[in-house]
């Protein structure tokens, strides 16, 4: 959270001659960052950053108190004044004094309670002073009384809150945990429908203040008010946060109670607002002290080795320089020359548990730009490269084929989740949606580069596209498989060009793939033009022509090629092994064979019969040309293949590949009945 | 003898004249010096005539083989020299093979792997949908611990698991951590996890889904030098030597201490100006692997110490592109990602 800090008010409890921009400088490298300076009039205002563990800092007196100990490090000369009034004595100035008659339901709710009356007070303006303070960091001022209560919170990060004590009914106050549906009307003017155990004050009846978050309207202060509840107290920082988050609705006080409240410095705050009230109002005591304190606090003492620091920071520093900074911080610190026993100051008490919190205290105020910058030695993991160094290459090896790479949502629309036709037991589903355009983990990502391709088509033709990202299916009672996969789609290319890509990419991944007709479940490719990729037994991947109704669904342009590719099993596959062949010592004999076979004679089981039959003179058989026509008959389909023929003693005679020609002929007409185009 | 070497030499001369191509050339060659050739023919009777006439047609034999050979050398110039000269325009257009592009993140990838694997840093890989326990827990981060509303968190709809507790997508790299402590069992560690993340927020600088990338880096005697010397690397060579690294003070669960790491920045190098926070601009967290993290991955915290990073991808591309609007990067426009 931020907080802004005019420079003036800062200056009023740190007494350092230097410019505010060092002391930005230097607290952004030391402690709460100063994201910004931002001139107004004569002053500077600091955007402070303060993380949520450091509730100390929430104010302008601890980043006084942050600062003084960082400058005085830098050996720059500061010094640290408390604001007045902290240990002002709070004995009433009256002789019979007023009640609150007081009640707690549940400790737990409220560690500390402190109250204390405040009569013959005069509601007005409060000094201009005050009032150029609240809003210059964003506050409105609204009286005198009111903005005493702003004012110690921006100014001790102590929350606070003032009744008109005659608005109380009966005088009587129980705190309690809220029922569920209680409504108040808080200072805002806005009803509050209140959860079950909100933490609330009822007079009699009525609830009159929402603790931690805003008071109720019914109490609050008004130009009549006479006497003042002046009311500071510790709250559950848990149940303020829950509350919050129930209601939507979250206050700087609240804020601050969420991250804990230092139950030492409530009385000194309250007596900080008496005397404040004293100085606005002429405001007189007109009650005893009401200080319920369900927790005491124990005093925390903290040992670090000075050997353990030292191999922290990489670096020796003087035992008098660390007992100097923790000093500064508040600690109060015992040394032997080996440890450092250090009592954590209250306002610290629930940030500073262990002794790395001491060494992280110590160092930053010693200053990590002032520790040395060393590359790691030692040995390196054993181990070899990850699979992921493979994407990379296999992603610029698709670069260079010409694919570009598109990185889509994992997150999915019901309605694209849908198109992939997933059983609702492998669904991954989001519990809580940011909105329903993200709403499943996708089985496939198929689906993301279809939408790819229809939201790109009419910028440009045959888009060709991949991506590489995991899909998600449920695993009932473990996590989801979480595959990594290749997803390619192209548009307006055919079967055979996403098969040769596909082909393509084994070479690049090392491994042989198998291309079978599909057996299982299909929802994203035409039945009929859809192979599964087998590399040995294992079933890694599908590719083929989307089905129209993906095509319909995204109105896409012609026909898109698409394959998915399972890389999590196939970096499990072993590679093939390159290996050295001699090259042929004597020319081969090539020649070409034409035949017409029935169209749905499968190529491999052909080039399975050339192979047979023309072992072992025929080599390599290669196909070179394949073409439908009417003239050659219906359903019907020519044939070239490329043979090589070779031996490694000489070139095969003609004789020699005549027979073999003859035979493989022969093989053709016996199990296609093929004809042979001479 | 004399008379044959003198025909044949004609004939051959006629013979590769008269070749109107380069293969015809190549087959009257082959006719005249093959290992059948009517020129080696004629050597091969060499042996046979008596010893005297011997050097006279030897020289003879000689002085034919070259004149045949100047005329084939002649001819084989003439009919390669056939192809016609064009003028040619070197400014036209090449004719180009077509590339495609690799997304910006998968550059950056591809960069920031490169510059930690030096350092011995190997990439993992992690589940994107994790159990709370590796996202959370196992970091220092208990359940309603206020902490955990800096990662707006999306949960998976499915029961919870003893132990674990319910799945989440993972909204950092963190989860790696624990993952690799356990794979390894012992350091030394130096892991290096490149994920999709997922928060529930969307804006200018904001996307549900985005890119972190993770360094872990375990062993004896780790100290805050070390995180330092090794980020002071990375950022000179991710963004150049001119831009300058440092730390401040902050608050991570899983690490103390904690750190904001900021870069110089590009637009006005350090000086301040309105895309930067008085001159610096944040990379990312940084810290001390925090005693509790290292217990829960079963390491020795009074032995080990280690350091964790863990960085948006799209924040240092934004920082290094000046591409000022993340969700781009997501859109997939093809004119988008034609230009890298």
């Amino acid at each position: 959270m931020n907080i802004r800090v005019p420079v003036s008010w800062l200056r009023d409890y740190l007494k350092a001659n230097i410019a505010a921009k060092t002391i930005a400088n230097l607290l952004s490298l030391s402690g709460p960052s100063i994201e910004r300076v931002e001139k107004r009039g004569d002053d500077y205002i600091f955007d402070v950053e303060v993380t949520s563990n450091r509730s100390d800092a929430f104010s302008v007196f601890g980043i006084a108190r942050e600062a003084n100990a960082i400058l005085t490090n830098e050996n720059i000369k500061s010094e640290l004044i408390s604001p007045k009034g902290l240990n002002l004595p709070l004995e009433p100035d009256r002789t019979n004094p007023l009640t609150l008659d007081v009640k707690i339901t549940d400790h737990r709710l409220c560690p500390r309670f402190t109250a204390i009356i405040v009569d013959n007070v005069k509601i007005k303006p409060s000094p201009a002073i005050i009032c150029k303070r609240l809003e210059s960091v964003g506050i409105r001022a609204i009286n005198n009384i009111v903005d005493i209560s702003n004012y110690i919170m921006l100014e001790l990060g102590q929350p606070m809150h003032t009744f008109d004590f005659d608005k109380i009914k009966n005088h009587k106050m129980t705190l309690r945990p809220s029922r569920e549906g209680e409504k108040i009307k808080t200072l805002d003017g806005k009803v509050q429908k209140l959860p079950k155990g909100a933490i609330v004050i009822e007079d009699e009846g009525r609830l009159i203040d929402l603790c931690g978050i805003m008071g109720g309207e019914n109490s609050q202060i008004t130009r009549r008010t006479k006497k003042v509840v002046l009311f500071v107290q510790a709250y559950d920082p848990q149940t303020i946060r829950k509350t919050c988050q129930a209601l939507a609705f979250r206050t700087e006080a609240a804020t601050r109670f969420e991250k804990g409240i230092d139950l030492e410095g409530i009385v000194p705050a309250l007596s900080r607002a008496v005397y404040l009230t004293k100085q606005v109002s002429n405001a007189k005591i007109a009650s005893e002290l009401i200080d319920i304190t369900a927790v005491k606090s124990v005093e925390k003492t903290i040992s670090l080795s000075l050997n353990k620091l030292k191999n922290y920071l990489g670096v020796e520093i003087s035992v008098e320089k660390t007992t100097k900074i923790l000093g500064l911080l508040g600690f109060a610190v015992k040394t032997t020359p080996q440890v450092i026993s250090a009592v954590v100051p209250s306002w610290r008490i629930l940030d500073v548990k262990d002794d790395v919190d001491l060494i992280e205290e110590i160092a930053r105020v010693y200053g990590y730009h002032h520790l040395p910058s060393n590359l790691p030695e030692g040995q390196i993991p054993q181990g070899g490269e990850s699979d992921l160094a493979g994407v990379i290459e296999l992603k610029k090896a698709l670069k260079y084929l010409s694919l570009t790479e598109v990185i889509s949502y994992s997150i999915i629309a019901k309605e694209l989740f849908e198109l992939s036709k997933t059983k609702e037991k492998e669904a991954v589903e989001l519990a809580n949606p940011l909105t329903s355009e993200w709403q499943f983990m996708r089985p496939t990502v198929l689906v993301s580069l279809a939408q790819v391709i229809a939201e790109n088509q009419n910028i440009e033709k045959d888009i060709k596209v991949f991506e590489v990202a995991k899909t998600y299916i449920k695993n009932e009672g473990d996590l989801p498989k979480q595959d990594l996969m290749l997803a390619i789609a192209w548009q307006n290319a055919d079967f055979y060009q996403i098969k040769g890509l596909v082909e393509n990419v084994f070479e690049i991944l090392l491994r042989i793939p198998k291309f079978q007709k599909f057996t299982g479940e299909n929802h994203l490719f035409e039945k009929e033009e859809v192979a599964q990729i087998k590399v040995g037994e294992s079933l890694v991947g599908t590719c083929g022509i989307l089905n129209d109704q993906i095509i319909d669904y995204f109105n896409l342009e012609g026909q898109v090629a698409a394959c998915e590719i399972n890389l999590s099993i196939i970096y499990q596959l072993p590679t093939f092994q390159l290996s050295y062949k001699p090259v042929p010592k004597y020319s081969a004999v090539i020649e070409d064979i034409s035949a017409i076979f029935n169209q749905k004679t499968l190529l491999a089981e052909i080039i399975a019969q050339v192979k047979k039959a023309g072992s072992p003179l025929v080599k390599k058989v290669d196909v070179i040309d394949i073409f439908k026509d009417e003239k050659i008959g219906k359903d019907k389909k020519s044939v070239t293949l490329r043979l090589t023929y070779q031996r490694s003693d000489r070139t095969p005679t003609q004789e020699e590949v005549i027979i073999v020609r003859e035979k493989i002929i022969d093989a053709f007409s016996k199990s296609f009945q093929a004809i042979i185009r001479r | 003898m004399d008379k044959e070497i003198k025909k044949l030499a004609t004939h051959a001369r006629t013979g590769i004249n008269s070749a109107s191509v380069l293969a015809d050339l190549e087959k009257i060659y082959l006719e005249i010096f093959g290992k059948s050739g009517t020129f080696t023919n004629l050597t091969k009777q060499l042996s046979s005539i008596p010893k005297s006439k011997k050097p006279k047609i030897g020289q003879l034999l000689n002085e034919a083989k070259k004149e045949i050979e100047k005329t084939f050398e002649q001819r084989h110039n003439f009919l390669k020299k056939k192809r016609p000269k064009e003028f040619i325009d070197i400014t036209a257009p090449g004719k180009k093979l077509k590339l495609g592009h690799l997304h910006l993140i998968s550059q950056a990838i591809d960069e920031i792997v490169a510059i930690f694997s030096k350092l011995g840093f190997s990439l993992e890989s992690y589940p994107e949908v994790d159990w709370d326990w590796y996202a959370f827990e196992s970091l220092n981060m208990p359940k309603n611990h206020p902490a955990r509303d800096d990662w707006e968190t999306f949960f998976i709809k499915s029961a919870p698991k003893p132990h674990f507790g319910s799945q989440v997508l993972t909204p950092h790299t963190s989860n790696g951590q624990v993952r690799e402590m356990e794979k390894l069992k012992k350091p030394p560690i130096r892991m290096l996890n490149i994920a999709r993340c997922y928060r529930r927020q969307i804006d200018v600088s904001h996307t549900p889904m985005f890119h972190q990338f993770e360094g872990l880096f375990i062993d004896e005697y780790i100290t805050i030098a070390n995180l330092k010397g090794t980020l002071n690397y990375f950022t000179a060579k991710f963004f150049g030597p001119k831009r300058q690294m440092r730390l401040r003070p902050h608050y991570f669960r899983f690490t103390e201490p904690s750190f904001e790491v900021d870069v110089t920045c590009g637009v006005c190098q350090g000086s301040g100006c309105r895309f930067c926070k008085s001159g610096w601009v944040e990379l990312g967290g940084a810290g001390m692997v925090h005693p509790k993290v290292l217990e829960a991955g079963n390491i020795n915290p009074h032995k080990y110490t280690g350091f964790a990073f863990g960085w948006g991808i799209e924040r240092t591309i934004a920082i290094k592109t000046g591409i000022g609007d993340i969700r781009l990067l997501y859109q997939n426009d093809i004119r988008f990602l034609e230009q890298f």
